[in-house]
Order: structure tokens, then C-alpha cells, then sequence
């Protein structure tokens, strides 16, 4: 009996021991895997690539809608303008006040570097959704638990509050740079430099200004007088000086250019040049043309020099998908690169991760933008000039410059080192801006539209769908639709609103989209921006 | 006898309960004399442990002990002795001053011999069960035999829906009345299981409890309905011993699932197609589909293995014939899965002891793929008097493979590389040798090196490795402090630590590795569990008729996991694989949860004669995973019982008739089911192709953390991202009220049985992410919202059709069940779920993507190029679930000969087919080159667009305008013409069929699950061997033939969910299983 006592007492003791209870309840509750706190610079990192990530990168869907290239393969997509929910960026607004919030946990004064950017991040951000889709809610907005149904404010009150956070953004820096505090720890793209990201502030500002200009007679909204001041007080609104100073992604081997060597098979002839950037750049006789683009096979088999520019021939983006990969594909026998398009340049995107810099907010843009509020006589300048500016520098991106240019083309279409032949042309600038098609007009309406052609050329796989939005608030350039774009024949003008909205924020998104739209949330209905 | 009998013990039972415990402790002191002796069985002669002994007139008794003894002392007023056992007559016997009263008990025929495993193991008689609960034979399940143990039981238990895998290693879809998270328990303890580390050698009886009720006891585990396993102990052969061989070898031959391919037409692209480098350096020679290039017809074309000129470097273009009909069947080869078993048990009076030895082999279709499955299980129980006895198991369980396949969708997978996306074009013989010549461990040979694979390099080289040890280990200790006082004392630990491995070669290439260097990975889990519980049972006839068995315990469930994940980013040195060849950094993460349930839980029946049953249970746990003050809850049940036909007067067919009722409210918080690779919360697969490996958790999901998640974002330096979900302090545990009603209805002596259920299950409020405005900055809070109401029925007949101690017999199973869940609640203010779902909507309502646009009549409406425009938004299709789910069993015997079969199947509902759809796109399925699309196929081929889809256009330059929800807004402006518009069948085949509405197929089928024709040598002859007692050999075969609309995929893996995915096709299995005992 002994025995067996102490065996049941053994066995209890084993039992407790195995149920080991050295923790409290609190602590198990615990999550121990996921911090619950994170230094802001590490935030930032995460809003920093989201500006880039989630905006049209180079050879997305995004592109295609900007009509610079178009998809013949319908397994991997098609060029219809069938807008889907807006891309979302609520969630990246949200770590901007969670990052906000860490710097000041952190014991950062009210006004700081972060809260700096952050206003930059908020009217970016707030600027990309409103464009796609109108109202939206930004007084109430991103209060968490704290509103769960915000009310939309107007498009136009979203864009007071834009230019507004985007003046802020611009006079903080200027508080910050005095006291000495200059940079910005996590910044990835100006290396924490916080003047450039002043310069880049203001370029956004002129961005969503010109983004305004059929709004450009609303005393609120003030475009004209904002966008002279800017002009007329480079002091306290610093502007780009040149490319150095360009916000832009620079691709590497972990976050790869997105044409690289690793999808050449994928889509080396599934992706061939749309004839809107085709015939713009190919008719001015633009070597950029040249570097990003390969002559069409079949112009070549028929016997011309890569060197002509009528070598160079893109699709229609409202060519039948069927046509499209029916003409992109045909066989031109060994030797040459198969169809009757040209592709996507081998040498610049498919031998490499690292690609070509894509600008977020790049110095062509600003010049044109420049170019553009002078010609329509917001201030005083010289808008041929900065229209001169906008043109060379986006030429020099890719290298073209005054002198004998070698290009590389694909003889065959493929990018091994035995593909590539190079050709020469002799370039002039002074030549090529005394074309008729190019040379500026003065402050007219055709001299409005050189300057949006050349943006619009300047907008090559970059800035997102800046492309698009100038084409649609001018209609310049033509683009093109046909059964291929889909939404029977038109091109959309609007993205919808997340779906989620319908039945999470009901009253205030019915109300949204009935002063708006009449009540449909569609796609073919005109934005206030846009009236 | 007539009902109002039954008022005055009701009102006994209203007696408070404290005061019938107070009684409980005042009842022997009689003079008393002793009686002993022994009850044995008439037909065998054997002894019948467990027999109610009772001294008439007084409320002493007690049992018979394990050899069928019993030892009672008799107060003096009692001069008759009452034996009663289930299934046999109760007999009285006079004691007539004898100290020795042995007696004989004969079977019942009427009577009824079942009893049934309810939670915690309680053995009760099923006149006394007031739940669901179904029992299978572990015996009938190692025939004709799975690799799984839960396989096994497809098509057995009504309501219980198996959907076993073909793959290997890959774990059944399980569903319980509708529910997927079922707690296994395993000799009265909960273990954490893949299904795959249960020996189905080693077991009793499963015994499926369907309700909440059945399993509330088992606390929030068992909220979704629990099977028990009881493991076979000791031996009951006279002679103290026995040992029992069950070997069976069967073959995996015959696909009964796989998809029909055309082999007329190559790779390409609209009729093209040109070899250069097979990566896009020729015409459609990378990532091209399937059999959208030229026609076989022997035409000169360079191909992967065309000679290349020495001249010019270009390839010399050969004959283009179809070399690779039937590919896949050539590749695949019979599989073969070999189970034995040998178990060796011995028992006496003192000790009850069994080890049993496993292992179970399979060899898989796929060439170089196995599973080898090693148990070993040891029960041991002492006796260290009368009073004290000890209980003890120790399994353990070692699945091991060098390799096995990985089918889900990408170039991981064999399907995908030879059905979906290669061509006809290449021999699979001529792929053996899988290395360039020169470039051994670089570089593979295929037809294309942009996106595919080599099936045999594949198989040989990129190997993934799974080695999964479970060790299960119980002990209780149990005494008897009276004769209906137990007091019990039990630990039990499970734990179970898995590694598995990734080698990718170089020249490999899937979803996001394009750079083909090569890649080693390796996951390691590891999970301990321990339940501690304290038992104190009570059983006893607290007055004459009226019978009270009162558990109860407590519980201390305390639980870790670990894991780590660790892949190179690309290799250095082909071949090594090891962490430190990585080209790029090394990506690790690791993770760890720890949980602790405190618990106390009681049931308490209560039987008034042989009138009614009231069962209750109560359960409360304290739950580590909730916040402080919300982390304590009760769940209640109750269930009533009673056989009307023990004491109304029924027409003598009626042998049998049950009713019974009950009720639970049950709880669940912030666990999951199962886990994933690390970083295993929402990290989802840091692969980003192939299978997630799931491995049993049931610990901390840590969904209400506030937290930020750390990954890495530009330039391989990490970001933090703040969740998107708004964390709640003031979360409750989600609740589940479950109601049934049960009928068990027999007649002729038992010969036809009905059990019918009807459940409704009231399931929330929930632990509910709920949808939020993104604008918020959140995509959901956590919160205790949305109800769901589950109603179903379950029905099992059982018959005898043929009874014969002789001759022929007969016995039949079937099985019924169906259930449907609604939406019967969201959230205040929330008048839909996930954009579609309202309330009273079914919840497997399927939308599916990329519907048509349809008229006013229902044609499909194409644009100017003759394709059908999709709907912006999604549309319902159909509804998912099954509208019944059947089995029927038959077996026969007849002397020593038996027969039985097993048809089972599922009826209703709808699945759009992803191999149909990927085929059709692929340009390989077989309708391309049959029936009205053979000649546009051809004329495709020759560049002339001659295929007219059905439907219409719209003539009138109209445009089509759709609203938010996808429905089109300007109908009545439009007018239709039929479509005449002639295009490319590709073109039209890659619109219509990317869809789910043009893949949307029935998910009814039928299935002939098992066959199994046995023969057991006559006693007569194995006596004269006096070395063998028992033996039996069988000829069995499984899934032999299935009925479904189409058969490109196997239906059965489908439990629910509107889209299938990809499979290894589906085989027959045959072969012979030998049972020995000696």
C-alpha cells in the first residue's frame, strides 16, 4: 500500500510537471512573434516601396492603358479599359499615422521629418485615389476604430486639403532645414536628404495643380495664384533642378525591373509597342523611339534599315486581341524577329534586373508641367523654354544626345549577345525642334498640344498613369480604341470604388456616389475634375 | 405498462442535486454474508466481465470483474441475486444460503447489445444516450484497405463526409455536419493529428460523435463534433495470449480520374511554332500552350532535339510527328501500398498487455515517390488489486519519404507540366536521361526552358522530403475507493516534431525562381501537449430505479509549438544544398506560441428504471488566448433519452424505439486547426508556389494582436507594416448553440433499424473579422458578430435482410445526410457579407468569376470580335454543396465465405472545373478535336477564322453599360442580332473557357468504394495444424468504378468550395489482405 501511494503520488507530480505552469495567463495571451511597436524610419521603409509598388509600375496594366505598349497574349491579359476597384492606399495612409505616431513615441517633436513626409505621403497618396475615383473620405478618414464609417468629402475638397498638406509639407521642411534637422533616417530614395524631398513636394504640388486646370477658375482652389507664386518665389518653394533630383525607383536584384532576363519568354512576343507612343515618337523622327523599341521584323525581312524610323510600327490598343497576336506572331522566317510590330528594345529591358530608373516624380514631368501653366498664362515665364528643357532631358534619359548615336537592336528578336547588331544615326537637337511637329507654337492652343505630346513621350513606363490622366482631362494624344479596349469601344474614365465600400460604409458611399454620379458607381462617368 | 408511472420519479429528479449526494454516503449497514462466483456466456462458455449484480430488494450490487468474477457482500434481508447485462436477459437467482453462485446468462435476442462510446470514453448502453453517435467497426476498415485511417471511414457514417486525397501524404477533407475542424481523441484523450500518424491496425471502434452535444465535453475542441478512437487492448483468447498477423498488398493501377488530352496538335501559338532556344528565342518555343501550334502531320520543324548544322548553328528541321501520345500514362506507373501488421497480446488476471508493429508502404504513381509509415504501439495495464489499477499506451509514429510530389498549380507540378501545359511533341521515354551532356547537375534536357520541366528530372532530382515522428503517451491510474466510486488520475502527452526539406536543382524553374540556380529549403516544427485530468466517476442506483452516473474532473491542457523556416536564395555550387551554399542572403524566420487551458467539467446521468435518461454536462475553461475577464466560460448540454418500447405496449414487430433530445451551447477563441510553413500568421506560403503544408496546431492564432508584421521590402532591408485588422480588448469567445432530435426505430427483432437525426445548430456570434471601410486605414475589426443557422438531417438504416446461423447472411448499411447553412445574422448595421452574402442567403451560394453578360433571355452577349463579354463583377452560379451526401454497405456471408461492397456517393451542387478550364486554354482538351470544334481546330491551323460561338451581338452600335453589382443597365436600348462573327476557335476558347461559367460541371458521383470478396479457413482444418487459430484471406479492391459528369477530376477530394484545383489522377486499388491469428 506504501508502495502504491507513493506511486500515485509520483504520478501527480508528473502530471503537474508536464503541465508545466510557469507562465501567467497575460502573458500567453501574448503574441510573441510580431512587434507591437516598430521605429518610424522602418514604417517609412514600408510607404516608401508602396509608392512605388501599388502606382503602374513600367509594363503593367497601367501602362497599357497609357497606350505605351499592348498585350497580344489574352492567357496574360488584354489592353480592355475595364477598371476594376481603385487601387487601394488607405492601408499605406494608415502606416503614414502609425509612422507618425512612432516618431513621436519616439520622442520626435510635433513637427518633424516624419510628419513632414507625412503630408507629402497623404496628398500623393489622396491625389492617385481621387483621381481615379472622385470623392472620397479624408476629414474622417483613418480614425481606425475610432469612425468605422467615414463621410466622403467632395473631389474638391479633397484637393484643398491635398494642396493644403502639400504647403504644410513645404514650410515644415523649411522649419526643419533652419533648426538643422535635415534628413530623414529609412529614406531610401533621396538617402534621408529632406531638401530633395522639399523639391519633390512642390513638384507634386504643380503636378495637382495642373491636374486642376479645368478647375483652374475656383477661388478655393486658387490653381492660378498658387501656381504663380510657385513660380514667381523659388526660395521658398524649391523646385527639381535637373534629374539628380527626380523621385525614382532604381530596380535591383530583389525587387528586379520588371521586364528583365527572367521573363524574356514570357513576354518578349507577348508585349509588342502601341501605335499611339510608336507613331508620335517614330513621326518626329525621335531616337527614343529607337532605344526603347525594336524595328518590326517584318520591315526589316521587306527590306528596311533599323536605322528608318518608319521601321518602327506599334499596334492599336483597339486592335482585336486575336489580330494582335495573329500579326505579332507571324513567322519571318530564320534570321528575323517574328511579326509585324515592334517589340519592347531586347538590349535596354531584357538583358538585365536593374532596367532604367521609373520616376515617381520626375524633372520632365515638372518642366512640362511648367511649360503647360505658362502656356495657358498662370504666371509669367517662358514656357518654350521649359518646354525645351522637358524635351532634352527626357532624351538624354536615354541617351540621346547631339552627336552620332549607335543604337543595339535584336536581329532576330532573341537577346543573346549574337542577336544584337547596333546601327548609328546623327542626331541634332537644334534639327529635330525645328520640325513643324515639334517646334513649339507659342501660348496657343497647338502649342499646348506639343507640350502634352512630349510629356506624353516623356511618360514612358514611368510616373504611373500620369499618361492617362493628361490624356484624359485634354485628349491629348489621340489614343486609340476599338473592339481591344473593350468597354464597347470607349475608354473608361473612372475606377470604381472598393467593393467593400458597398456594404461597410453604405450610407455615406450611396450618398457619395448619388451627388456624384447619379447613383452609379460606373466606369464611364465623368469625375468633377474632369467637367 | 402504462405512462403515469412515470410522474412521482420525475419529480425525484427535481430533488435538488446536493442532497442526492448527501444520500449517497449513508447507505451499507446491513449485516451482511458474502457471496461469490462466476458469470459465464451460453453460447460461447466464456466469461462476461461488466455484469450488473444486484442484491434484490437493497440498492448493494456490484460487477463482474474482467474474468467474469464478481464477489458481493449480501445484506441479510436479500435473498435473491439479479444479474443483468446488455444484450442478455436478466436472470435472478436465489442465494439459498450458498456462498458460491455461478451463473449462466443467454443472449437477448430482442434485447439490444450495443453500447457506445460517448466523451471522455463513458461507455454507455445506447437505451441511455440522448446524442448522435454512429460507430464503425475498426475491424472492417483494414481489408480493403486506405493508407489513412480517416480515409477509411468514407461513406460509413452518416453525416461524416470524407474526402480523401489522391495525393500522398496529403490530408483527407473531413467534414462533420458541415464543419471541418473535428477533434480527434484517441482512448479518452484529444491528440493532435494529420490523420496520417493513426495506425488503423490499432483500433477497436471509431465512434463518430456528430453534435455539439456529444462532444461538449471536450470543451472548444470539441465544438465542430469529435470521432473517438478506442485502440484494441490485451487479448480475449482464453489461452492468456494471441498473436495476429494482417498483411495486404495491393496495387494502384487504372486511373478512374484523369483528364482526357488531345495528341494531334503541338505547342504554339495560333499554328506556330519554331524551336531556337526554347526560352523565346524562337517561334512560341517558351511558356507556350500546349496544343495551340501546328497540326502532326510530319511537316519539317526544328525541334528541341532537332541536329543542329554545324554550318550555320541553326537547328535542321525534323519530321514533326506526334511522339508523345499518351505521355502521362507512360510516366505514371502503378503504385503499390503494402500494409502488415503484427501484434502480439496477453492477458491475466494482473496485467493486460498488447504491442502491435505496423508499417505501411506506399509506393506512388509518380515515379520515385513513396511514403513509408512506421508505428509501433504498446498498451500496458496492471492490475494492483481490485482496488487500484493502472492503464498506459505508448504509440509512436514515424512517417518518412525522400520525396514526394507536389501537384498544385505551377511548374512544381507534374500535372501542370504534362497535361495542362505540354505538347505531344516530345516522347517522355526520351527524357529519361534528364541531363544535358556535359552540363550533369546544371542543366536538364526538355522540349522548352523558359517555364517547364522534365517530368523525370523532376522526379528524381527535385526531391521533397517529410519526416513526421509522433509520439502519443498516455497513463491513468484508477481507484476504486467503493464500488461506485472511482477516482481517476491521467496524463497524457502528445508531441510530434516534423522536418521537411526542399531540394530544387539547378535548371529548375517554378513560380518566381526564373533564375533556375537552384534552391534548399528546410521547415521544422515542433509541438508538445500535455492534459492532465482528475476523474472522479460515480455510478450507482441511488434508489431502487433510479440510477445516477455523475463524472467529474479537471483539466490542465498546457501546449507549445515552435517552428523555423529557412530557404537559400539561390545556390552557389549546383548541387549542394545547404544553408550555407546560399548565392544571396539566407531567409529565415522562426516562430513560437505557447497556450495553457485550465478546465473543470462534469456529466451527470440520471436513469429512472428503464423509463428515461437525462444526461447533462457542463464544462468550464479558462483559455490563455482571450484577454483577462473575458477568458473564462461555461458550456452547458443536455440530452434526454428514452425507449418507449420498454414500457408502452407496441405491436410486436416494433422491437425498438428510441427517442431522444438534446441541447449544447459550446465555445470556441482565437485558435486554429492547423498551421503553415513559418512565418506561419498570414504569411500564407513564403514559397509562392506549390502546397502549403498544413500540420495539426489546435494553438493561438494571435488574430487580435495589434502588431506589425516585418517583411522585407526594398532591396532586401526590411519594412514594417501595421495589420489591417483593428484588434478588440473586449473580444468574447464565439458561441455555438446546437439543438437535435433523434429518433432509433427497429423492428423484427432488430432486424431493420432506422436512426434518424435532425439537427439545427445555431452557430455565432462568432469571432468575426468584420469587413470595415478600408478608408478606416483597416480592412476589418475583430469582432463577435455573424450567425449562421445549420439545419440537417442524418439517417442510417440498418438491416438484416438474411439472418442464418448456417447459411446464407445478409447485413446492410445505409447511410443519408444533407444539411444546409444560412445566414441569419451580420452585424448591427451591416446589411451584407463580402459584398453578396445577405441574411437567409445559403452560404455556399458560388459567384463566379467572369460570367457572362447575358440578354434579357439568356444568351450570352459577344462583342464586335465574337467572343462573350465577361460581367465586371461576379454572379451566382450555383450552390456548392452536395444536396445529400449517401453509403450503402452490403455484406455477405455464407459459411466461411464473405462478400461486401460499399457504394457511396454525393448528389447535388455545382464546381467549376480548373482542369477543363486549363486544359481548354492549354489548347489540349479533347473536345478540340471532336465532335463541331474538330474542323475549326483545323481551320485554325490553316489561319482562316471559321468558329461562330453561340450567343449574340449587339446590333445596333449599341454600348453596354453595367451597374455596380454587373447587371446591365441598358438593356432595353439594345438590340441582338445572333452572332455570326467568325473567329479563331483558339481566341474564342480562351475567353469562353477562362471563366467558371463556361467550366461550371454537376458534383454529383457515385462511387463503388470497396469490394471485398473473404474466405476463412475452417476451424476443422487449422486445428489440425495447432499452431494456427484463425485465418482468413480476402480479395479486396477499392474506388473501382465512378460515375460523374466529367471525370478530368476526382470528385471525392470536394467536400465544398466552388473551384477545383489540380490532381495526380485518380487510381483504382486492388490486391489480397491475409489475417492470421496464432
Amino acid at each position: 500500500m506504501k508502495f502504491k501511494s507513493r506511486f500515485t503520488y509520483a504520478f501527480l507530480v508528473l502530471g503537474l510537471v508536464l503541465s508545466g505552469c510557469e507562465k501567467s495567463f497575460e502573458d500567453l495571451e501574448k503574441d510573441p512573434n510580431r512587434a507591437i511597436t516598430a521605429p518610424a524610419s522602418l514604417v517609412l521603409q514600408g510607404i516608401e516601396f508602396d509608392l512605388y509598388d501599388n502606382t503602374g509600375r513600367p509594363f503593367s496594366s497601367e501602362m497599357r492603358w497609357n497606350q505605351f505598349y499592348a498585350i497580344n497574349y489574352n492567357y496574360y491579359g488584354n489592353n480592355e479599359y475595364q477598371f476594376q476597384e481603385m487601387p487601394n492606399h488607405f492601408f499605406t495612409l494608415k502606416n503614414v499615422v502609425k509612422m507618425e505616431q512612432e516618431a513621436k513615441r519616439a520622442g520626435a517633436a510635433d513637427v518633424n521629418s516624419y510628419s513632414a513626409l507625412g503630408k507629402f505621403f497623404r496628398a500623393y497618396f489622396y491625389d492617385q485615389m481621387s483621381a481615379r475615383v472622385g470623392d472620397l473620405p479624408a476629414m474622417e478618414a483613418l480614425e481606425g476604430s475610432g469612425n468605422l464609417t467615414p463621410k466622403y468629402d467632395t473631389q474638391k475638397q479633397v484637393y484643398v486639403q491635398i494642396l493644403k498638406w502639400l504647403d504644410e509639407a513645404n514650410a515644415d521642411i523649411t522649419a526643419l532645414v533652419a533648426k538643422g534637422e535635415t534628413s530623414v533616417p529609412g529614406d531610401f530614395y533621396f538617402g534621408g536628404d529632406l531638401r530633395k524631398w522639399q523639391k519633390a513636394t512642390n513638384a507634386l504640388k504643380l503636378r495637382v495643380l495642373i491636374r486642376l486646370s479645368k478647375k483652374a477658375d475656383d477661388a478655393e482652389l486658387n490653381v492660378k495664384s498658387r501656381f504663380a507664386e510657385v513660380l514667381s518665389n523659388p526660395a521658398k518653394f524649391p523646385l527639381l533642378e535637373g534629374m539628380s533630383d527626380n523621385l525614382q525607383f532604381i530596380s535591383n536584384n530583389f525587387n528586379k525591373y520588371p521586364s528583365n532576363p527572367d521573363n524574356f519568354g514570357f513576354d518578349a512576343t507577348r508585349q509588342n509597342m502601341a501605335k499611339t507612343y510608336i507613331d508620335l515618337a517614330a513621326s518626329r523622327q525621335d531616337p527614343r523611339v529607337m532605344v526603347v523599341a525594336e524595328p518590326a521584323g517584318a520591315e526589316l525581312k521587306a527590306g528596311k534599315k533599323p536605322s528608318d524610323f518608319t521601321a518602327f510600327v506599334g499596334a492599336s490598343s483597339g486592335e482585336d486581341l486575336t489580330d494582335m497576336a495573329d500579326k505579332a506572331g507571324r513567322d519571318n522566317g530564320a534570321g528575323f524577329a517574328p511579326g509585324l510590330y515592334s517589340f519592347q528594345s531586347r538590349s535596354r529591358y531584357y538583358t538585365n534586373y536593374v532596367g532604367e530608373a521609373v520616376f515617381i516624380l520626375g524633372y520632365p514631368e515638372l518642366c512640362f508641367n511648367l511649360a503647360e501653366g505658362l502656356n495657358r498664362g498662370w504666371g509669367s515665364g517662358d514656357a518654350e523654354a521649359w518646354y525645351k528643357k522637358g524635351i532634352k532631358s527626357s532624351q538624354e534619359f536615354y541617351g540621346v544626345k547631339d552627336g552620332t548615336l549607335t543604337m543595339r537592336y535584336s536581329r532576330t528578336g532573341g537577346r543573346d549577345a549574337a542577336d544584337f547588331g547596333t546601327y548609328t544615326i546623327d542626331f541634332s537637337f537644334d534639327k529635330y525642334y525645328a520640325q513643324p511637329l515639334v517646334k513649339y507654337d507659342g501660348n496657343t492652343a497647338p502649342g499646348l498640344e506639343k507640350i502634352l505630346t512630349q510629356k506624353y513621350l516623356a511618360f514612358f513606363m514611368n510616373s504611373g498613369m500620369e499618361a492617362y490622366f493628361n490624356y484624359r482631362r485634354t485628349g491629348i494624344p489621340k489614343f486609340y480604341t476599338g473592339v481591344g479596349t473593350g468597354n464597347s469601344g470607349r475608354i473608361a474614365v473612372r475606377w470604381l470604388y472598393p467593393f467593400s465600400e458597398r456594404t461597410t460604409n453604405e450610407t455615406n458611399y450611396k450618398e457619395a456616389i448619388q451627388r456624384q454620379f447619379s447613383g452609379n458607381d460606373g466606369i464611364n462617368e465623368t469625375l468633377w475634375i474632369s467637367k | 405498462m402504462n405512462l403515469r408511472v412515470l410522474l412521482p420519479p420525475l419529480r425525484l429528479v427535481r430533488t435538488p442535486l446536493p442532497l442526492l449526494f448527501l444520500t449517497l454516503f449513508c447507505l451499507q449497514s446491513f449485516a451482511q454474508t458474502i457471496v461469490t462466483g462466476t458469470v459465464t456466456d451460453q453460447a460461447t462458455g466464456e466469461a462476461i466481465p461488466g455484469v450488473s449484480i444486484l442484491a434484490k430488494g437493497t440498492t448493494v450490487g456490484t460487477s463482474t470483474a474482467i474474468d467474469g468474477t464478481y464477489r458481493l457482500n449480501v445484506p441479510t434481508n436479500s435473498k435473491t441475486l439479479v444479474f443483468s447485462f446488455v444484450g442478455f436477459g436478466t436472470k435472478e437467482m436465489a442465494i439459498n444460503n450458498q456462498s458460491t453462485v455461478n451463473v449462466v446468462l443467454a443472449t437477448d435476442l430482442r434485447q439490444l447489445q450495443e453500447v457506445v462510446v460517448t466523451a471522455l470514453g463513458i461507455k454507455k448502453d445506447i437505451r441511455r444516450t440522448g446524442v448522435a453517435i454512429q460507430t464503425v467497426d475498426g475491424a472492417s476498415t483494414v481489408k480493403a484497405r486506405e493508407p489513412n485511417a480517416i480515409n477509411a471511414l468514407a461513406g460509413k457514417v452518416a453525416g461524416l463526409t470524407v474526402g480523401a486525397s489522391p495525393e500522398l501524404l496529403r490530408r483527407p477533407n473531413v467534414m462533420l455536419r458541415g464543419n471541418s475542424d473535428i477533434l480527434y481523441v484517441v482512448d479518452g484523450v484529444p491528440v493532435n493529428t494529420d490523420t496520417w500518424n493513426i495506425s488503423p491496425d490499432d483500433i477497436e471502434t471509431y465512434s463518430v460523435l456528430k453534435g455539439a452535444t456529444a462532444s461538449a465535453l471536450y470543451g472548444f475542441r470539441g465544438k465542430n463534433g469529435a470521432i473517438l478512437i478506442t485502440t484494441k487492448r490485451g487479448t480475449k483468447d482464453k489461452r492468456g495470449f494471441s498473436v495476429d498477423v494482417n498483411s495486404s498488398t495491393m496495387i494502384d493501377n487504372g486511373f478512374y480520374a484523369i483528364p482526357k488530352v488531345q495528341d494531334e496538335y503541338g505547342p504554339g501559338d495560333h499554328g506556330r511554332y519554331a524551336f531556337v532556344d526554347g526560352k523565346g528565342g524562337g517561334l512560341n518555343d517558351g511558356d507556350y500552350d500546349a496544343g495551340w501550334g501546328p497540326k502532326f502531320e510530319g511537316q519539317p520543324i526544328p525541334q528541341y532535339d532537332s541536329p543542329i548544322d554545324p554550318v550555320t548553328g541553326q537547328r535542321i528541321p525534323t519530321p514533326y510527328i506526334a511522339r508523345g501520345k499518351d505521355n502521362l500514362k507512360r510516366f505514371l506507373n502503378p503504385g503499390i501500398l503494402s500494409t502488415n501488421n503484427i501484434s502480439i497480446g496477453a492477458s491475466t488476471e494482473k496485467y493486460n498487455l498488447r504491442f502491435s508493429t505496423s508499417h505501411i508502404f506506399q509506393k506512388g504513381i509518380v515515379p520515385n515517390t513513396k511514403l513509408n509509415i512506421t508505428n509501433f504501439n504498446i498498451t500496458a495495464d496492471y492490475n494492483f488489486s481490485k482496488k487500484l489499477t493502472f492503464q498506459s499506451g505508448l504509440q509512436y509514429n514515424r512517417q518518412y519519404t525522400p520525396n514526394i510530389p507536389d501537384v498544385n498549380y505551377g511548374p512544381n507540378s507534374i500535372i501542370y507540366n504534362m497535361t495542362l501545359w505540354g505538347g505531344a511533341d516530345w516522347n517522355v521515354d526520351d527524357m529519361r536521361n534528364y541531363w544535358q551532356p556535359g552540363k550533369e547537375g546544371i542543366q536538364q534536357i526538355y522540349a522548352e526552358y523558359q517555364r517547364y520541366n522534365n517530368p523525370y528530372f523532376m522526379s528524381y532530382e527535385w526531391l521533397r522530403g517529410h519526416q513526421k515522428t509522433d509520439v502519443i503517451g498516455q497513463a491513468s491510474l484508477n481507484y476504486k475507493i467503493t464500488d461506485f466510486l472511482d477516482v481517476m488520475l491521467r496524463t497524457q502527452v502528445t508531441t510530434w516534431n516534423l522536418f521537411r526539406s526542399e531540394k530544387m536543382p539547378y535548371s529548375a524553374g517554378s513560380y518566381g525562381r526564373e533564375e533556375r540556380r537552384g534552391d534548399y529549403r528546410e521547415d521544422r516544427r515542433n509541438l508538445f501537449e500535455n492534459n492532465t485530468d482528475v476523474l472522479v466517476k460515480f455510478d450507482k442506483d441511488l434508489f431502487p430505479d433510479f440510477n445516477a452516473k455523475i463524472w467529474a474532473g479537471g483539466n490542465i491542457r498546457s501546449f507549445e509549438y515552435s517552428s523555423q523556416y529557412g530557404s537559400t536564395d539561390y545556390l552557389n555550387v549546383p548541387g549542394l544544398y545547404n544553408f550555407s551554399n546560399s548565392a544571396r542572403p539566407v531567409k529565415t524566420s522562426n516562430y513560437g506560441s505557447a497556450m495553457r487551458v485550465n478546465s473543470a467539467y462534469y456529466s451527470a446521468d440520471f436513469t429512472y428504471r428503464n423509463l428515461f435518461t437525462i444526461s447533462t454536462t457542463g464544462r468550464v475553461d479558462k483559455l490563455s488566448t482571450l484577454p483577462t475577464g473575458n477568458n473564462t466560460f461555461f458550456y452547458p448540454s443536455v440530452a434526454f433519452s428514452t425507449v418507449l418500447s420498454d414500457y408502452l405496449k407496441m405491436p410486436d414487430v416494433i422491437s425498438f424505439f428510441k427517442l431522444r433530445g438534446s441541447y449544447a451551447n459550446v465555445k470556441d477563441a482565437l485558435t486554429r486547426s492547423t498551421i503553415g510553413t513559418t512565418p506561419a500568421l498570414g504569411g500564407g506560403n513564403p514559397l509562392g508556389y506549390g502546397d502549403q503544408y498544413y500540420s495539426p496546431y489546435d494553438g493561438p492564432s494571435y488574430q487580435n494582436a495589434a502588431v506589425y508584421s516585418t517583411p522585407f521590402a526594398y532591396n532586401n532591408t526590411p519594412a514594417a507594416y501595421y495589420t489591417n485588422t483593428l484588434n478588440n480588448p473586449n473580444l468574447q469567445p464565439s458561441s455555438t448553440s446546437q439543438s437535435e432530435f433523434g429518433l432509433d426505430f427497429r423492428i423484427l427483432e432488430n432486424r431493420i433499424a432506422l436512426d434518424a437525426t435532425y439537427f439545427v445548430s445555431n452557430e455565432g456570434p462568432r469571432i468575426f473579422s468584420l469587413p470595415v471601410s478600408t478608408t478606416t486605414g483597416y480592412s476589418s475589426a475583430l469582432v463577435n458578430g455573424i450567425k449562421t443557422r445549420k439545419t440537417g438531417w442524418e439517417v442510417a438504416l440498418t438491416g438484416k435482410p438474411l439472418r442464418s446461423a448456417t447459411g446464407l447472411n445478409w447485413n446492410v448499411v445505409a447511410n443519408y445526410s444533407t444539411f444546409k447553412e444560412v445566414l441569419t445574422e451580420i452585424y448591427p448595421g451591416v446589411d451584407a457579407l463580402d459584398t453578396f452574402f445577405k441574411v437567409g442567403d445559403r452560404l455556399d451560394k458560388f459567384y463566379g468569376r467572369h460570367a457572362f453578360a447575358k440578354t434579357d433571355d439568356g444568351q450570352i452577349i459577344n462583342d464586335a470580335s465574337g467572343r462573350p463579354v465577361y460581367s465586371p463583377v461576379r454572379q451566382f452560379l450555383g450552390y456548392s454543396n452536395p444536396k445529400f451526401v449517401f453509403g450503402i454497405n452490403n455484406k455477405f456471408s455464407y459459411h466461411d465465405f464473405t462478400f461486401s461492397f460499399q457504394f457511396d456517393g454525393r448528389i447535388g451542387g455545382v464546381i467549376a472545373d480548373y482542369v477543363q478550364q486549363q486544359t481548354f486554354r492549354g489548347g489540349r482538351n479533347i473536345a478540340l478535336v471532336q465532335g463541331k470544334m474538330e474542323e475549326a481546330r483545323y481551320q485554325d491551323y490553316k489561319g482562316v477564322k471559321s468558329w461562330v460561338g453561340p450567343g449574340v451581338q449587339i446590333a445596333n452600335d449599341g454600348k453596354l453599360n453595367f451597374d455596380a453589382d454587373g447587371e446591365i443597365t441598358n438593356l432595353n436600348e439594345l438590340t441582338f442580332t445572333p452572332n455570326t462573327t467568325k473567329q479563331f476557335l483558339q481566341d474564342w476558347v480562351s475567353r469562353y473557357y477562362d471563366s467558371d461559367e463556361g467550366n461550371l460541371m454537376s458534383r454529383s458521383f457515385g462511387m463503388l468504394r470497396e469490394v471485398v470478396i473473404g474466405y476463412a479457413l475452417p476451424v476443422s482444418l487449422l486445428e489440425r495444424s495447432k499452431f494456427i487459430k484463425t485465418a482468413s484471406i480476402s480479395l479486396v479492391g477499392r474506388n473501382l468504378l465512378y460515375f460523374a459528369e466529367k471525370k478530368d477530376i476526382d470528385l471525392n477530394q470536394y467536400v465544398s468550395g466552388g473551384n477545383s484545383g489540380l490532381q495526380t489522377p485518380s487510381t483504382r486499388r486492388y490486391g489480397v489482405n491475409l489475417s492470421l491469428t496464432f
